[in-house]
């Protein structure tokens, strides 16, 4: 029962759809703040390379090695935005161009490739990687046994992290004050909210859980660091933001949802269940369902678009309000 | 718009001066035989380009300062690579290897006559341009074999790339092998249409494990099936090089190509002006492809028969690729004692194979 | 101490050529430092860059490969973003332009020298390919309102996926079936000798091709400034731009616009696509490690903002980014590491951005406080 297509489905996009997730909800405050990043893959990618990095020089026990590594790579993912903070909020710059720049500089032509071949990263596995939490036995429970305790802690840290953003945005000030930079920061300044750092911060965070996810990746599903690895998930991640109306338990089922789709063909092909020219629709299908789903949420609230910043996407200028 | 061009005048200015400013020129003195490889991928991506970086560098070794070696990495098939050749040959390269196929063309190869050009896994041949390749199918074969003693069911996956027919003779010898360990045995094609994609190759090995395969096999260049099968614990077949590392208890053994034996012959015949375009095949015998080391779970009667038809592949008394061989639907395809060639025969030579053999799951369209 | 950040009024000349120039120049500096770090020399490096791309012998011919198509991929860009549609879907908008000009050449063409009839129909048939593919995200935009971006991005992938399809995994009219080299390895029909783009050879260097793909990209920058500077096509979609209330209460056709807009920037792309078959690989090339690999529409992308997505600038930025990325392949090796040449790429471009500001903007530092200094503030002169 536990292999049947459907548990296997889910199990996998829980396990896949956890780097989709940590960048999503981090994408998502910063457009909350009303600053649209467009580098999320960049900012994966060097989460993913330098995560793998600390993992190979920290020299302590295993927890503590792989938290200095997720430190790390959030830490390297709050760099990397900080430059596109930098350029848009304080320079005025055109944020998509920004955020364009930010993941071909940072991404599988650039740094991240810089950085990997430079310390050596390749063709080694990681020394330390994450691994299940619960016993055996646990995991083997019918149905709930693969999809809930076979997990690795990210999964279950990054429940937590829906939870508290969701806190965050809807109860207490701060989170509010960030909607309202995101809605008018021209009535946010008014109130004394500083537009500026909230934006700033919110930005830097996104950079944070970007190199978060990135670092799943590399210690947790694929445990090697390889160039490119991974393979156009920030773009899933933005439009994740957007399906989900800025939610982030809503961001939480998306991921899932698009991570059981990249699993799909390969268990289709498994069990010989072939329709067509299956592995030209099915490769396809996960890129098909987002343009698909985008273009219905949009669609629907074309008018009012319920959920998206005001604000996102423009330089906030105090001067010219 | 007057500021751009401004700009770029401006830009072009800047870098003159800096080119006139700047260093002396490029050094001139003895000159070593400059040899270059080009790799499709990055030359350490831990499978088939780094496998060609190894033999360059065994290269530079045995030959230490007579030869002046260089690589060029994540080249593209077409007009990159015309780009690459273009700018080795300007500094003076003469023999190139191109380790992918489609790299080099007819167009390219009349443009630089004075350059020797080597293509693996192609068919090309010309006056400066030579083809190499070789029978990885046998120790594939060999490999197969102890996938197929360690199967204690009757599946085993076995992940792929492309549905071409260097791919698809390579799982049909993996198959044949574990069928003679293990008759049977049926072996299950899943398609990443990738040669080196970590995530996919994943996924792939885990569908195969969920639809009940207990061995994993490959013909990609990741390690990330190993991985997944060190995770649950089942034995790993692994693929272009020894990637024990990734999977220390599941390991079995891999095919190996050792390209360097043929680079160092080439190169040194390159030196000595007795190159001569051709088309090699390497083959056990001579150093071409071999068995990685056995992992240890591999019993001492599965190496013992590993070994002893090794040898009988070394010394042409068996051959995986001889008939009866039927295929997926039943049909016999070769003629039993027949045995099958590398380049005659149409779709029942090596290179055109594009049909299944009778134990396989999966389609050879993809 | 108070900084006030006030936005020009007036945009003085000088302003506007030393700003860019400055930020390239910033630009060299940052990357020179970037590059010393890494124990390698900088001026060394840049010399051999540009010598690589444009002085050695046959570099311009190489250069050149590599200009084509960013110069159609630098217009398509342009062409769009020009007027706030972002349209990232260059590269597939390519890919399909490959598909429909490589059929009419297959179809049309036969033996004997170029001739006008294939070629003319490959142009058009590229045009058409990339034209419809970027409707899709148009159509998507102008009727329910969906971003562009993502939608554009992602039929990359798909458009993707179908070239390799239709070469790797299916013996489709563009798959080359016959002779047994087509048996061993899934390679594109080749042209017909009659569909083959011809080129012109300039006698320098020891002798430069041009290829037809160069003039047509001359024209269609033609094209494009023509269209957005002469045209009321271009004067309202200038409008819809900056605003799209203005555009609105203004009369423009805000749909018709957005699809126009798209299917320009999709049929330049396309033909750039057509281009890439018959100038250059004369055949459809599906194979991933091929034109897959390269991502001209990305790098045409930056082409693109280095030029301000003004026409003609971004052709010569195509030029001199070609250049780069042909010398790039050059330096890249054992000493060189391959990321390199994207970071620079990126300092560049985060320079050029960076710099714009300056240009926009103007920073006023007083010593009175905030309250007082904005009541004081004096128009931007």
């Amino acid at each position: 029962m536990n292999n049947s297509l459907l548990v296997v489905l889910i199990a996998s996009g829980v396990a896949y759809g956890t780097p989709l997730l940590y960048a999503a909800l981090g994408e998502l405050l910063a457009e909350r703040s009303g600053v649209l990043n467009l580098g999320v893959e960049g900012m994966m990618l060097g989460g993913a390379v330098m995560g793998f990095w600390a993992v190979e020089r920290v020299h302590a026990g295993t927890a503590i090695t792989l938290a200095a590594a997720l430190g790390i790579a959030a830490l390297v993912g709050a760099l990397l935005a900080s430059i596109h903070a930098f350029l848009v909020i304080t320079l005025r710059a055109s944020q998509i161009v920004c955020g364009l720049t930010l993941t071909i500089f940072a991404g599988a032509v650039g740094l991240s490739s810089y950085l990997g071949n430079g310390l050596n990263l390749a063709d080694i596995p990681a020394r330390k990687t994450f691994n299940p939490v619960f016993p055996g036995g646990m995991q083997r429970l019918p149905v709930v046994g693969p999809i809930v305790f076979g997990q690795n802690i990210l999964v279950y840290l990054s429940w937590l992290c829906v939870i508290a953003i969701w806190l965050y945005l809807s109860r207490t000030r701060p989170g509010l004050n960030v909607r309202a930079v995101g809605e008018s920061p021209a009535a946010a300044d008014t109130m004394g909210i500083n537009v500026t750092a909230y934006r700033y911060a919110h930005t830097l965070a996104g950079g944070a859980f970007a190199g978060i996810a990135g670092a799943t990746i590399t210690l947790a599903l694929t445990p090697q660091w390889v160039n490119g690895i991974t393979g156009g998930a920030g773009w899933i991640a933005i439009a994740l933001v957007i399906f989900s109306f800025w939610r982030p338990e809503l961001c939480l089922v998306g991921a899932y949802f698009f991570g059981a789709l990249q699993a799909l063909a390969p268990q289709l092909q498994a069990r010989n269940i072939s329709l067509g020219p299956t592995v030209l629709w099915t490769n396809a299908l996960p890129y098909v369902m987002t343009i698909l789903v985008l273009v219905v949420v949009s669609s629907g609230t074309a008018r009012r678009r319920l959920g998206a910043p005001a604000a996102l996407g423009n330089p906030y200028v105090r001067e010219e309000h | 718009m007057k500021r751009s061009r401004m700009v770029l005048a401006a830009l072009l200015a800047g870098v003159v001066a800096l080119a006139v400013a700047g260093a002396g020129l490029a050094s001139r003195g003895s000159t070593p035989f400059k040899v270059a490889w080009i790799y499709v991928g990055p030359h350490n991506d831990g499978g088939w380009s780094q496998a060609h970086d190894n033999g360059r560098l065994y290269v530079q070794k045995m030959l230490g300062s007579k030869v002046q070696t260089t690589y060029k990495e994540n080249i593209a098939v077409g007009a990159q690579f015309n780009q690459t050749v273009a700018s080795l040959a300007a500094q003076g390269y003469k023999l190139i290897f191109a380790t992918s196929y489609g790299y080099v063309t007819p167009t390219v190869a009349a443009k630089y006559p004075n350059v020797m050009f080597e293509q693996a896994t192609g068919t090309l041949v010309a006056k400066n341009v030579s083809e190499y390749f070789g029978s990885a199918e046998d120790t594939i074969f060999l490999s197969g074999m102890a996938a197929g003693a360690a199967a204690k069911c009757d599946t085993i996956g076995f992940v792929v790339a492309y549905p071409i027919p260097e791919v698809i003779r390579h799982a049909n010898a993996f198959t044949l092998g574990a069928q003679l360990m293990h008759p049977g045995v049926k072996v299950k094609l899943v398609w990443t249409n990738s040669w080196f994609d970590p995530a996919k190759e994943k996924k792939a090995a885990q569908s195969l494990v969920a639809a009940g395969a207990c061995v994993l096999g490959q013909n990609v260049d990741s390690p990330a099936t190993g991985q997944y099968a060190e995770s649950q614990g089942i034995p790993w077949v692994g693929y272009d090089s020894d990637s024990s590392k990734f999977a220390p208890k599941s390991w079995l053994t891999a095919s190996v190509y050792n390209w360097g034996i043929y680079y160092l012959k080439r190169v040194k015949e390159a030196m000595a002006g007795t190159w001569k375009p051709g088309f090699y095949y390497g083959s056990i015998n001579d150093g071409f492809t071999k068995l990685a080391p056995y992992g240890p779970s591999v019993t001492a009667a599965t190496k013992a028969k590993i070994a002893k038809y090794e040898k009988m592949i070394e010394n042409h008394t068996f051959y995986e690729f001889t008939g009866p061989l039927h295929d997926q639907s039943g049909k016999l395809r070769v003629a039993k004692g027949v045995k099958m060639q590398v380049l005659k025969g149409g779709t029942n030579s090596l290179y055109g194979m594009n049909w299944l053999v009778q134990g396989v799951i999966g389609s050879p369209k993809g | 101490m108070h900084v006030a950040v006030e936005r020009r009024l007036r945009q003085p000349r000088w302003l506007a050529v030393v700003v860019p120039l400055g930020s390239i120049a910033f630009a060299f500096f940052v990357a020179a430092l970037v590059l010393l770090a890494t124990g390698i020399d900088p001026l060394s490096t840049y010399r051999q860059l540009f010598d690589a791309g444009f002085i050695q012998s046959g570099s311009l011919d190489q250069t050149l490969i590599t200009t084509t198509p960013l110069a159609f991929m630098g217009l398509a860009a342009a062409a769009a973003f020009r007027v706030k549609l972002y349209n990232i879907g260059a590269e597939g908008q390519m890919y399909m332009g490959a598909i429909f000009g490589s059929a009419a050449g297959l179809y049309l063409g036969g033996r004997g020298g170029a001739a006008p009839l294939p070629i003319a129909a490959m142009v058009v048939a590229g045009c058409a390919g990339g034209c419809v593919w970027a409707l899709i995200p148009g159509v998507l935009k102008a009727f329910f309102r969906t971003n562009e971006i993502l939608t554009s991005l992602l039929l990359n992938y798909v458009a993707g996926l179908i070239l390799t399809y239709l070469i790797f995994e299916s013996e489709s009219y563009w798959r080359e079936t016959k002779g047994f080299n087509a048996t061993v390895f899934p390679t594109g029909k080749p042209l017909p000798p009659s569909s083959v783009w011809p080129g012109w050879t300039l006698h320098a260097q020891g002798g430069v091709t041009v290829p037809l793909g160069a003039f047509l990209a001359v024209l269609a920058g033609v094209v494009v400034w023509g269209l957005h500077k002469r045209t009321r096509f271009g004067f309202e979609s200038q409008v819809l731009g900056d605003s799209e209330r203005a555009a609105r209460y203004a009369g423009v056709r805000i749909r018709r616009k957005i699809l126009a807009v798209m299917a320009l920037s999709g049929a330049v792309a396309g033909l750039g696509g057509a281009s890439q078959v018959g100038d250059f690989a004369h055949a459809l090339d599906g194979d991933p490690n091929g034109l897959q690999k390269i991502g001209y529409g990305y790098t045409g992308i930056v082409v693109a903002a280095l030029a301000r997505y003004n026409p003609f600038a971004t052709l010569l930025i195509a030029f001199l980014i070609g250049g780069l990325q042909n010398a790039g392949s050059t330096l890249q090796g054992p000493s060189f590491p391959a990321g390199l040449v994207g970071v620079l790429q990126g300092i560049i471009l985060f320079s050029a951005l960076g710099g714009e500001i300056l240009v926009r903007y103007r920073f006023r530092i007083s010593r009175r406080s905030k309250g007082e200094a904005a009541s004081a503030a004096e128009p931007a002169s």
